[in-house]
């Protein structure tokens, strides 16, 4: 590939993105949801937290503590829902945009234009980076307001980091699952099963070694547990970015693993969407 | 006479459309495992003291934690049930075009109201049956005889939640993003009605508004029976709270829906979304 095309792809990737955005801007009501969830669910969760917990009872407490690292049921379950809220806005977000473009009728038209079949690929995933840092920033003010936690402004630098680490392995992952629809078409009730299994699996509302042995497995190759792991350290434990590296390291390789089996994937069932005639089916 | 037939035919035929989909069938029972139960009773877990939750025997008087679970699920699933499949579903309809035709019938627009609660409450039975079953086999739900003591609360909560459900379907007809409505309000409408945790524990301001509620009426009258644990107020002034929500929320739906019906059928808003 010679130095014109990429440029050319780059920018077709850029647009692509900006037609993304231009999309969100047309749906205003959309910002309704967009800090309403990320405020109610774990505020709602804090609360079954404190039920559970008999309002702090010391026995509880310590017994919680022992299995999740910290006493601090509010920071526990915001961290966990920050990862869960990414995962929605992923997967309903790029993880379902050639869906969209398939319903829409726009993705035949899409995959006959000569840029590389990786922009409509990731090209969607980096308007998905203007919510997920919307999103953080909502719950960082809820976690403030509602229950008087200041978060430490270096953990939250550290945790800025720890997700922009997270990015590449994230998408990856995301891209894996919008590679689906070609095959599949219909992938919503798939989201609702994926997001619910990840959450699950990845620590978002209990800590992991609740789970059977087989399942903390699954979770050490999902690059969410890592991310949530991460954040915790640095906003509950005052982790330094050298205490994280190692997690970052292992998303970094994750990212590499899920973005080329995402391409791979991808590739075998464009080929075979081209052959059957899916594209414009659904 | 008619109308209970038209009631029946609507209920009968959202039964019939759901079947078709045994996806979705099989999701309103899988769902709420993965997504409620199943978080709820580990995070619950974690805070367990040789495996007895005492810090939810002190909050709530048990620590029966799958039993809490699992009946909050009944509530919530009733709640939703109101919200989407006889409120919302009328904005289903309406983006599939057959809600004008439906509109030219002879039959009340009431009785469309009433009919998918027929259909809705058939699911909602279904769902509930195949959940408990899970849970008295995995998960160790023990169910006290005395819990049918609190079917009639039920009872008044569903003819509560059909009036409320009216109240909604009038807003749903009026606004365009209704299903951001929905999904928030149920959300909203669940959370303080105590499913999840004792609503003694909701922000003092949102106190009040719970006990406004059938349902919170209805979740506790449930727990003290099937649970044993103590009532929130003196389960007289529960029942007392209950009927007069249910008197007044039911002649308040149908109002409100009669006008949003009137409403539409002066603008000329009822294919308009």
């Amino acid at each position: 590939m010679n130095t014109s095309l990429i440029g050319a792809d780059l920018h077709a990737f850029v647009a692509s993105a900006q037609s993304q955005l231009r999309i969100m801007r047309r749906y205003p009501t959309a910002f309704i949801g967009q800090i309403f969830w990320p405020v109610m669910l774990p505020a709602a969760w804090v609360l079954i937290g404190q039920a559970y917990s008999g309002g702090g009872d010391p026995r509880a407490m310590a017994a919680f503590e022992s299995r999740s690292g910290t006493s601090s049921i509010t920071v526990f379950i915001f961290v966990g829902y920050a990862m869960y809220m990414w995962l929605s806005s992923l997967l309903w977000g790029p993880g379902t945009a050639l869906r969209r473009d398939q319903m829409t009728g726009t993705l035949e038209a899409v995959f006959l234009t000569p840029v590389s079949r990786l922009v409509p690929l990731f090209g969607p995933t980096l308007t998905n980076v203007v919510w997920t840092a919307f999103q953080l920033f909502v719950m960082g003010v809820a976690v403030w307001l509602l229950f008087g936690v200041v978060l430490p402004l270096d953990g939250a630098l550290l945790s800025l980091l720890i997700v922009v680490a997270g990015l590449p392995a994230m998408y990856a992952m995301g891209s894996l699952f919008a590679a689906a629809v070609l095959r599949f078409g219909e992938i919503g009730p798939a989201v609702q099963f994926v997001r619910g299994a990840l959450s699950l699996l990845c620590g978002i509302t209990f800590p992991i070694v609740m789970l059977p042995g087989w399942a903390q497995a699954t979770a050490a190759v999902m690059p969410p547990t890592y991310v949530v792991a991460a954040m915790r350290d640095a906003l509950l434990k005052g982790a330094s970015p050298l205490d994280v590296a190692p997690a970052a390291g292992i998303l970094l390789l994750l990212s590499v693993v899920f973005g080329v089996v995402a391409v791979v994937f991808f590739r075998i069932l464009e080929a075979s969407a081209r052959r059957t005639g899916m594209l414009g089916r659904y | 006479m008619d109308e209970i037939r038209a009631a029946f035919a609507i209920a009968q035929k959202d039964i019939r459309n759901v079947s078709r989909y045994r996806f979705v069938v099989a999701s309103q029972i899988f769902t709420p495992l993965y997504q409620g139960v199943l978080p709820g009773l580990l995070f619950g877990a974690s805070f367990a003291v040789a495996g007895k939750v005492v810090g939810l025997e002190k909050t709530i008087g048990t620590d029966d934690l799958a039993g809490f679970i699992f009946l909050g699920g009944v509530v919530s699933a009733l709640v939703a049930t109101a919200f989407w499949a006889m409120a919302m579903s009328f904005r289903n309809e309406q983006e599939m075009g057959t809600l004008e035709p439906t509109w030219l019938t002879p039959t009340a627009k009431g009785t469309l109201v009433v009919g998918r609660a027929l259909g809705g409450i058939f699911w909602f039975l279904f769902s509930q049956v195949a959940i408990f079953a899970v849970g008295i086999l995995f998960f160790g739900v023990h169910l006290r005889w005395e819990m049918v003591y609190a079917v009639p609360a039920l009872i008044l909560a569903t003819i509560s939640l059909v009036g409320i459900a009216h109240l909604l379907a009038a807003i749903v007809l009026s606004i365009r993003d209704a299903n951001l409505f929905i999904d928030c309000t149920n959300f909203l409408f669940s959370t303080a009605s105590g499913v999840a945790f004792p609503v003694s524990l909701l922000p003092g301001v949102l106190q009040p508004i719970a006990f406004l509620l059938p349902t919170t009426y209805a979740m506790d009258i449930l727990r003290q029976h099937a649970l044993g644990t103590p009532p929130l107020i003196d389960p007289l002034l529960e029942y007392a709270g209950l009927i007069a929500t249910t008197i007044i929320m039911f002649p308040l739906g149908r109002w409100a829906f009669a006008r949003a019906d009137h409403r539409m059928r002066v603008r000329g808003t009822i294919g308009q979304y």
